[in-house]
């Protein structure tokens, strides 16, 4: 790849100083004149009717100044479910944590002392939380049509992928292996709660809302609150995290709008952190079910997985499964049940459809080559997709690079051993796993303005959720218009000035804003090779509208990662030794912020892998660990030192040869961990997270070796 | 967060007098050592006092002094202070770790002896608002539900272990619990201060109303005595003991003259266990005694549905730290 | 002695009902317990005047009894730096220095101040020079979304305040109590180790 001049190197952000001084102004940091704070009452059990909300003594507390629920506020929350109509509240309510009312009031202490004052009658329902259990005839009705939830389409049926056939697959088999791995609801956690400020004037509402997407926020309100687009301005100057859960509009922005409108003053809404865990979403549990066969010199010959994801009651995510991509299999089915339950949402979080899949299925394939007799390196490499479905073309991909020099860098020929091999009490293992994610293009807008004293202007409309995409941005304007980085002043977080662009998730700003920016940089340097740099007050603007596509090839990132764990044989304890992540997202824009985004990935991971799980009662339905203390969220003390790697691969359509970023690093993590353990042990943990009492149960066991 | 009236006691008896004085007017109280946790329970409404009564305003009460080899502690002195004290370090090691190891650096920079001993439980069910026997309720949600943290001795009504980690290092210790109230003063042994649910299912130790842990004493350390805490957790800071033990023995040469061993996350009290002391006794700690002591200290367990792992990792635990603080120098 | 909650929880009995009326959120009420709630309005909730120093400043102040020191510095001083991340000493967002020590300020009543010397990350530059502590997060990338950001400064500070020459371990030690979800705890360590004088640890990369 060609050097670059500005972007590729080592760059701090741009907003770094407010970051590191208390200056970043995040939404929760905001206040405004005569402004009043709202909290939500919420439904204590997982199914009920309910027959009556009595607002009266809570209206009669002084300071009280409004109270919505289902009795005078039909808004619809859209983005809250694609499939059915869910009310802001929602009679019956369906989880613990649904919605009941808001009360907004002087301060947020009043405000929480009235939601204490509303008397709610309830009948309960019978209860589900587990999707399996959901699909049974006996099971409770949670949405009208039954448990089974609808596609896009509106077909109620497992959404399958078929190539090749299955039976001949397993035909030509020397070995078939089936398993099952259960993985669990757990949370985005990120340090930010959700929050909402809404205030109008007249008829024009103003938002500002920590979101990860300013326009598809925007949006979502006009469209629920029925007011033209233009009409809404959504604003987030400094975000807080989100890891897939603030992708919308929440609940929480439709709520403070209403309440807004009723009291004639700016309202703010802000979530507990227990709400935050309990009433936003989490990642969808799956049940996986494999059976995958393989001929003697570890040629794959079929490979089927079946998963049941559990929803929670509203449709707010695909629910699917991803991995089997990076596997070149003649015979493969996939499919997956999205099954309605009473348990909290599930939906977006990072890389939603992977870690938790690819821990079975890499698990299933560490297996095989266990059972083969095969170094799991040399089975990956020889069975690692070439091209995507065994079909189509990759844009640009690094697989086989990340697998083989990562393996040098981590010495894998030197630490790996065969399974269960290690003596004593404390044992090491280490353990591999490879992935992709689908880098997508599509979309996007960019305004890039310069002024007469050659300082540029970009409009974007990112709001940056600690990925440092106002960075990249800046980055990618100064290469192409060849100007320092100073030189580019970055505008992002407000739908008043900053255009479209897709929302930061799926790891899609670099690809589809970042090439939006390119253009504008492009027609600006056009603009001013014509007319001359612009004089006195004068500006010229270049705004731009791309939508690229692929022509037909696959995009995708790829990595692998790999863990060195040991594992305490009589207490269970493990403990994380090395971890290597290798990452192709083609050019490393940033490699600073990169390095960033990779370790704090893995550390999620491990996170995922050891520890985290949104726990329920199952007699009752109801959450008893939310929160930080709870979900074992890990420490800096629990972390070791992530070691990253970039394979930079050129690809055609990303920015500068740039592919995604952001959602990979947590892909592989769990898989390595479970393939290390079992490497250290010869046994296997089948269920998320390895928590000490699994870890103990299956230590107890025999080994499950060939 | 419910509105409650802030009440700054010049000294113990006027804290004690503060009680009684709300008391009288009809307001329930809540009294505050470093207030970390008093403020999270008031905030899920698990304690909703009228009054709250700020012991750390209050001057001397958090010093240690030793005399004639007796150490004394104020029931006011911070985790942190203790966890570094030389004196505590150096003679009393089993309770400088433990108080090392509660929470987090902010916790211990705000928590207090006297409140990380007479903490409330963290039972998920009893924080969650679940109508418990902790809460006032008549029912235990953990003996059939998700018991994974629960308690394999001593359980039954109530199936909590005790949270605290400085408790089994202080009954570990022999130490004396001195307590104030609105009837005097009263001592009592750190081993008869935790109330097993059987006995009061609702509360953990036999504090009576209005009464304060004042200070703690420990009684000199016999020569050659030499102990440690271990705490197992679920992740590296901040979680309370899946299992812990304080572990002290008294030396002469190789051999043990005495032994307590009290176990931490695995009863609603401080769990000591003399059955596998009295092994100790006049013996080498060979590593088959120490395997032999785990073994031993288990003997009884009865472990819920899902927590039987409990049983043989509290037997490690315990040989581990049986073994290593034999070895210590 | 705290006095547990009043709360009633319905059995259920009729065919229908199946579950126990448990709570598992804050501000919830089943319809028996609503009436014997004793909540009360601002206007009646306790005030008490208290002189707190925060960054160098004197301040005197009435305040509720139940303000939290967060609510104070956040919502009445408007020194929105320190963050609230849970509030309920499990994040660290809130950390803030008192009287030099780390602590929760989501569990510290602004009440419990008075007399008492406050530092938030809005004390830690000086004279518009930022504390090499900031400097060195800028360039090791230590924020990510940044809502943590000031609690790993407030703790760090207090650590390197006590102890300039610290180890890796040291560093974890002391901000085991600083939860960051974008999960970038290498390079906040990073940082840390290049702001101190630990003699290898100078701009080095760890």
């Amino acid at each position: 790849m060609n050097p670059l001049k500005t972007a590729g190197h080592p760059t701090q952000r741009i907003d770094a100083l407010k970051r590191v001084t208390g200056t970043a102004k995040y939404t929760s940091d905001k206040h405004f004149p005569g402004m009043l704070y709202a909290r939500v009452l919420r439904s204590p059990h997982p199914h009920a009717r309910v027959k009556s909300v009595d607002v009266s003594k809570a209206q009669a507390l002084p300071g009280v100044k409004a109270i919505i629920t289902r009795d005078n506020c039909d808004v619809v929350w859209s983005s809250g479910d694609t499939r059915n109509k869910r009310y802001l509240f929602n009679n019956p309510v369906r989880y613990a944590g649904d919605a009941v009312a808001c009360v907004a009031a002087v301060d947020r202490h009043t405000a929480e002392e009235a939601t204490r004052l509303i008397a709610v009658e309830y009948e309960t329902l019978p209860f589900v939380l587990d999707a399996e259990e959901a699909l049974k005839p006996e099971a409770p009705e949670i949405q009208p049509g039954g448990n089974l939830s609808p596609d896009d389409k509106g077909k109620r049926e497992a959404e399958v992928y078929r190539r090749g056939n299955l039976d001949r697959g397993f035909a030509a088999a020397d070995i078939v292996l089936e398993d099952r791995f259960q993985s669990a609801h757990h949370n985005n956690a990120q340090l930010e709660p959700r929050v909402s400020i809404a205030f109008w004037e007249g008829e024009k509402l103003t938002v500002h809302a920590a979101t990860q997407g300013i326009a598809n926020c925007r949006t979502d309100i006009a469209r629920d609150l029925k007011l033209p687009v233009e009409n809404v301005r959504v604003i987030c100057d400094y975000m807080g995290g989100g890891f897939g859960n603030k992708n919308q509009c929440q609940d929480s922005d439709l709520m403070a709008a209403v309440l807004s409108k009723k009291t004639g003053v700016p309202v703010k809404v802000e979530f507990s952190r227990k709400e935050d865990f309990i009433s936003v979403h989490g990642r969808w549990p799956v049940t996986q079910y494999y059976k995958v066969g393989a001929k003697k010199d570890g040629t794959l010959t079929a490979l089927q997985v079946r998963g049941y994801s559990g929803m929670g009651p509203y449709r707010k995510g695909r629910g699917d499964q991803g991995g089997p991509e990076v596997y070149q299999c003649a015979n493969v089915e996939q499919s997956v049940t999205t099954v309605y339950t009473n348990m909290a949402v599930s939906a977006n979080y990072r890389a939603p459809a992977y870690p938790h899949s690819v821990f079975g299925l890499e698990s299933v394939m560490d297996d095989i080559a266990t059972r083969l007799k095969m170094d799991p390196l040399e089975f990956r490499l020889k069975n690692m997709t070439r091209k995507y479905r065994d079909s189509i073309d990759y844009s640009s991909i690094g697989l086989e690079q990340c697998l083989r020099e990562g393996a040098e860098k981590f010495e894998w020929k030197k630490r790996w051993h065969e399974p269960g091999l290690d003596t004593g009490n404390l044992r090491r293992g280490v353990g591999m796993a490879m992935g992709g994610f689908g880098s997508s293009v599509g979309k996007s807008e960019a305004i890039l303005k310069v002024g007469a004293k050659g300082q540029y202007y970009l409009y974007v409309g990112v709001t940056d959720v600690g990925t440092a995409a106002k960075t990249t941005m800046g980055l990618i304007a100064a290469e192409e218009l060849a100007v320092p980085l100073e030189s580019v002043t970055v505008h992002w977080g407000d739908t008043a000035d900053c255009p479209y662009s897709v929302g930061e998730s799926g790891g899609r700003t670099t690809s589809f804003t970042g090439v939006s920016v390119v253009e504008a940089a492009k027609q600006l340097k056009k603009q001013i090779a014509e007319k001359g740099m612009p004089k006195g007050s004068d500006m010229l603007t270049a705004s731009v509208v791309t939508e690229p596509d692929t022509k037909g090839l696959a995009r995708y990132s790829f990595l692998a990662d790999f863990c060195e764990l040991e594992v305490d044989m009589t207490t269970g304890h493990i403990k994380i030794l090395k971890f290597l992540a290798v990452h192709d997202s083609g050019r490393v824009i940033n490699p600073l912020t990169s390095q960033s985004q990779v370790q704090g990935g893995v550390i999620q991971g491990l996170s995922m892998a050891l520890h985290e799980e949104l726990l329920y009662d199952k007699r009752r339905g109801i959450p008893i660990n939310a929160g930080y203390y709870g979900a074992r969220i890990m420490t800096h003390l629990d972390v070791p030192l992530v070691e990253t790697m970039f394979i930079e691969t050129d690809d055609p359509f990303g920015p500068f040869g740039a592919k995604t970023l952001g959602e990979p690093p947590i892909v592989g993590v769990v898989a390595a961990v479970a393939n290390a353990f079992f490497n250290a042990t010869g046994r296997r943990v089948k269920s998320l997270p390895f928590s000490r009492d699994k870890v103990l149960d299956a230590l107890g066991k025999k080994e499950v070796l060939a | 967060m419910r509105a409650f009236a802030n009440a700054t006691p010049k000294n113990l008896a006027d804290a004690v007098e503060q009680v009684k004085q709300a008391k009288q007017n009809q307001k329930s109280v809540a009294i505050a050592g470093g207030g970390s946790d008093l403020l999270v329970m008031v905030k899920d409404h698990l304690a909703s006092p009228d009054v709250i009564v700020h012991l750390a305003a209050m001057k001397g009460n958090d010093k240690v002094i030793e005399s004639a080899g007796v150490v004394k502690i104020g029931g006011l002195i911070t985790l942190d202070a203790l966890s570094r004290h030389p004196l505590i370090r150096e003679k009393y090691t089993a309770l400088a770790e433990a108080a090392g190891v509660v929470g987090t650096p902010q916790i211990r920079n705000a928590g207090t002896l006297a409140g990380n001993v007479c903490q409330r439980p963290w039972c998920w069910y009893f924080r969650n608002g679940f109508p418990c026997f902790k809460a006032g309720g008549n029912q235990c949600f953990s003996a059939a539900g998700e018991n994974q943290l629960h308690a394999i001795f001593g359980g039954g009504p109530s199936f909590i272990v005790h949270p605290s980690d400085t408790a089994p290092a202080l009954v570990a210790l022999d130490a004396k619990f001195h307590i104030t109230g609105p009837a005097g003063e009263r001592t009592v042994a750190a081993a008869d201060f935790f109330t097993l649910p059987k006995v009061n299912a609702a509360k953990e130790n036999s504090l009576a109303d209005g009464e304060i842990l004042a200070w703690v004493e420990i009684p000199a350390a016999k020569r050659g005595t030499r102990s440690m805490y271990h705490k197992e957790l679920d992740r590296e800071a901040w979680t309370h003991a899946i299992v812990s033990t304080a572990v002290v023995l008294e030396m002469d040469g190789a051999t043990c003259r005495s032994a307590r061993i009290v176990m931490g996350g695995v009863a609603p009290i401080p769990w000591r266990v003399p059955e596998a002391e009295k092994l100790l006794v006049g013996q080498r700690v060979t590593p088959e005694l120490a395997v032999k002591i785990g073994e031993t200290a288990l003997i009884g367990a009865t472990p819920l549905a899902k927590n039987r792992y409990k049983v043989p990792l509290a037997k490690e635990i315990v040989r581990r730290t049986v073994a290593a603080v034999a070895a210590k120098a | 002695m705290s006095k547990i909650s009043r709360r009633r929880f319905v059995e259920g009995t009729g065919a229908s009902v199946i579950a126990v009326a448990a709570v598992p959120l804050e501000a919830q009420q089943t319809k028996s317990a609503a009436s014997e709630s004793n909540a009360a309005s601002a206007a009646d909730a306790p005030r008490t005047k208290i002189a707190v120093t925060i960054n160098g400043t004197k301040h005197s102040v009435e305040v509720e009894d139940r303000w939290t020191l967060n609510e104070l510095l956040r919502d009445h001083l408007d020194l929105t730096g320190t963050k609230l991340g849970c509030d309920r000493s499990e994040c660290g967002a809130c950390t803030v220095l008192i009287d030099g020590k780390a602590m929760y300020s989501c569990t510290q009543l602004a009440v419990w101040m008075d007399g008492r010397s406050v530092q938030t990350v809005e004390g830690l530059a000086k004279n518009g020079k930022l504390d090499p502590l900031q400097q060195a997060f800028i360039e090791h990338d230590a924020p990510q979304c940044g809502y943590c950001t000031s609690g790993q400064l407030m703790s760090a500070k207090a650590l390197l305040n006590r102890n300039p020459r610290p180890t890796r371990d040291d560093v974890q030690h002391a901000m085991a109590g600083n939860i960051c979800r974008c999960s970038n705890y290498n390079h906040y360590v990073e940082a840390v180790m290049a702001a101190s004088d630990t003699p290898s640890a100078k701009g080095g990369k760890a």
